[in-house]
């Protein structure tokens, strides 16, 4: 082989590794690759995956934070397109860990994960990393899709950057979706004990927590406290005699409350609000015939 | 005291004794008549598509109750997951304006997703609003269905459909997101779900014919996939009810197990995607297939669906050691994201 012919077989090579372009892989990455912030700023820093033609139905790994430069002070998924969350991402000292399920797939550009209000706390230089990704394809199999990341280098300094980022803060009046919890059992948790499962979104701010109360007086539910719950909720009252309301509440405070019609309700003279209507009743009468009486006297 | 009040006491204390005596006293009949009532228990099934005790509906099977019989002035009626009316999708008019002046009030405008598309001839069709039902139809005699889902927020959604052909056999799930505009009505139209498939060996003699067939729209073309080392094409056309049928001459194929898929087409323009995978056996005995069950995967506790409750459980046993075996779909003896993957997969809500 001459060496015009080595030459020529290693540029067809070189143009031919241009032309192919990259392999097939899901990347997550972050709005963008460089962010600049001013000291003591709020900033939203989104957390995107890209599926590059492949449907993935099976998301986990973990954000690591500068926490000597960054403070996160929220996480909103209202987004999001994770429908049920494995584990909700939570903030754990310098990470935020996260897993969840898309029931059919996504398959998209930039689909968003979820996004961190971060605050600056001082001038420095970082960066926010993706890691322990896994993508699992929607293939009925789970099998493991190649991913890439893409971190975000962070300068943050005294001065107030040319492109200011900010925290993106959108009027939520709108109260969370509607939904339909499930009261069920199943013998393989809780030791059969009947549970409620729920879920609902926010597409403004996204959800903040639900709370429960349950109750056999349905008019006199006022008198029961508001609990904190996650779904599965074990009930407490085991023979299904309750209404239960379950209240959505949104990260601006909007509610919407669902209600489970109880199983077995009460029979109507266990309703305590029957028996005040009957005393008052009498209580009634008694005064009226005791003036007619007083009066006849 | 006088003759009088004391009778006035007795007047009202009696009855109050009498009230609670009874109070007391009916509480023990009663548990003891409870227990009678107990012993006589009716089974009603919510999801098995027919209404029964005391459930309003149950999928298609509406009780002959419509949006205007609720109370609407129009729109599409559906049975939600609990048996219940969904009305989200019915609507109100607005009463016509008062001729003659006068100031008018403000009327918000609606939020709402219009579906249409192509599923099978008169198939139930499904939709899920992020991961949940959210309406169910009835497909025309054309393959033809509309869904309206409103009462939306501006945001992003994730959608999925599927339907249920004339033997029972789900399509896979047609997913899309889709970025929802307040105050807009947003069409999503040319939606084409995928054929059904079933095989009618479990396991074809080399050489004999297996049977490929399902439901799709009709006249469609549907392509017929065969994986193995090699994969091989087959064509045929759907009948007027969408029916199709390929047999695959097994001849040309290894012993071994080999799947197959299809997909369907009409005009080369509107293309569906791939249906689930069916697998079969290339061996030297025809055995007979039993019609693919409703749900494979996933359905933790027996109810024929892949929902909440079966994440909820799955949820209970991940990352712990000696999981329940149904929840653990790989047989790998834990519960991880693979199991989510799988059940995300069969999900139909």
């Amino acid at each position: 082989m001459t060496k015009i012919q080595k030459i020529k077989i290693i540029l067809v090579a070189c143009l031919l590794s241009l032309v192919a372009g990259p392999a097939l892989a899901a990347e997550v990455s972050f709005d963008t690759k460089t962010q600049e912030v001013k000291a003591n700023q709020s900033f939203e820093v989104g957390v995107f995956i890209n599926t590059d033609n492949e449907s993935i139905n099976a998301l986990e790994g973990q954000i690591v934070f500068p926490v000597d430069l960054l403070e996160p002070k929220e996480i909103r998924d209202g987004n999001s397109i994770v429908n049920f969350w494995i584990e909700r991402p939570k903030i754990e000292s310098d990470k935020i860990h996260f897993s969840g399920i898309t029931p059919g797939g996504y398959l998209g550009k930039k689909g968003l994960i979820f996004s961190v209000i971060f605050q600056s706390i001082q001038e420095g230089s970082g960066s926010i990393e993706i890691q322990d990704i896994k993508a699992l394809l929607n293939d009925g199999k789970g099998t493991k899709a190649n991913t890439t990341i893409s971190n975000l280098q962070l300068v943050i300094s005294k001065q107030v950057p040319a492109s200011q980022p900010a925290v993106v803060e959108k009027k939520d009046t709108d109260i969370p979706e509607t939904f339909e919890p499930i009261v069920t059992s199943d013998p393989s948790i809780f030791d059969g004990k009947y549970f409620l499962v729920f879920a609902t979104q926010d597409k403004g701010s996204g959800i903040d927590y639900y709370e429960i109360k349950e109750s056999r007086q349905k008019f006199l539910k006022i008198f029961k406290k508001w609990v904190i719950a996650e779904s599965p909720y074990v009930l407490k009252d085991r023979k299904l005699r309750s209404y239960v309301y379950i209240k959505a509440v949104d990260k601006a405070g909007n509610e919407r409350i669902a209600v489970v019609e109880p199983r077995y309700p009460i029979k109507w003279y266990e309703n305590y609000w029957i028996w005040i209507i009957i005393i008052l009743a009498i209580i009634f009468s008694f005064i009226v015939i005791k003036g007619n009486l007083w009066k006849k006297q | 005291m006088k003759k009088n009040q004391l009778i006035t006491y007795i007047f009202i204390i009696f009855p109050l004794l009498l009230g609670s005596s009874f109070f007391l006293f009916q509480n023990s009949i009663f548990a003891a008549s409870d227990a009678t009532v107990e012993a006589t228990i009716k089974i009603s099934v919510c999801g098995n598509g027919i209404k029964e005790g005391s459930e309003q509906c149950d999928g298609s099977d509406l009780a002959g109750q419509s949006c205007t019989t609720e109370g609407y002035t129009g729109g599409t009626l559906s049975c939600s997951a609990s048996c219940t009316f969904n009305t989200s999708a019915c609507t109100t008019a607005a009463p016509a304006p008062a001729s003659g002046g006068g100031g008018g009030g403000y009327v918000a405008p609606v939020t709402s997703v219009v579906f249409s598309g192509r599923a099978y001839p008169k198939s139930s069709v499904t939709l899920l609003k992020d991961a949940q039902i959210t309406a169910t139809t009835i497909a025309g005699a054309d393959a033809n269905f509309q869904i309206s889902v409103s009462g939306l927020s501006g945001g992003n959604y994730i959608f999925s459909v599927y339907s249920e052909d004339n033997k029972g056999i789900r399509s896979s799930l047609l997913t899309f997101p889709v970025s929802v505009t307040s105050g807009a009505t947003t069409n999503v139209s040319g939606i084409f779900i995928s054929p059904t498939i079933a095989v009618d060996k479990s396991e074809v003699k080399r050489g004999d014919d297996i049977a490929i067939f399902g439901q799709s729209a009709p006249q469609a073309d549907i392509v017929v996939s065969v994986a193995s080392d090699e994969e091989f094409f087959g064509k045929t056309i759907s009948d007027k009810d969408g029916v199709y049928l390929y047999n695959f001459d097994t001849s040309i194929i290894d012993y071994g197990t080999h799947n197959t898929k299809s997909k369907a087409s009409i005009g080369n323009q509107l293309v569906s995607s791939w249906s689930y995978l069916v697998g079969f056996r290339v061996g030297t005995k025809n055995i007979m297939a039993e019609l693919p069950k409703v749900v494979t995967k996933g359905d933790l506790n027996s109810d024929r669906r892949v929902n909440l409750i079966d994440f909820s459980i799955a949820a209970y046993w991940y990352k712990r050691s000696s999981p329940l075996a149904s929840a653990d779909l790989n047989g790998d003896g834990k519960v991880d994201l693979i199991d989510f993957s799988i059940m995300a997969f069969y999900w139909t809500g």
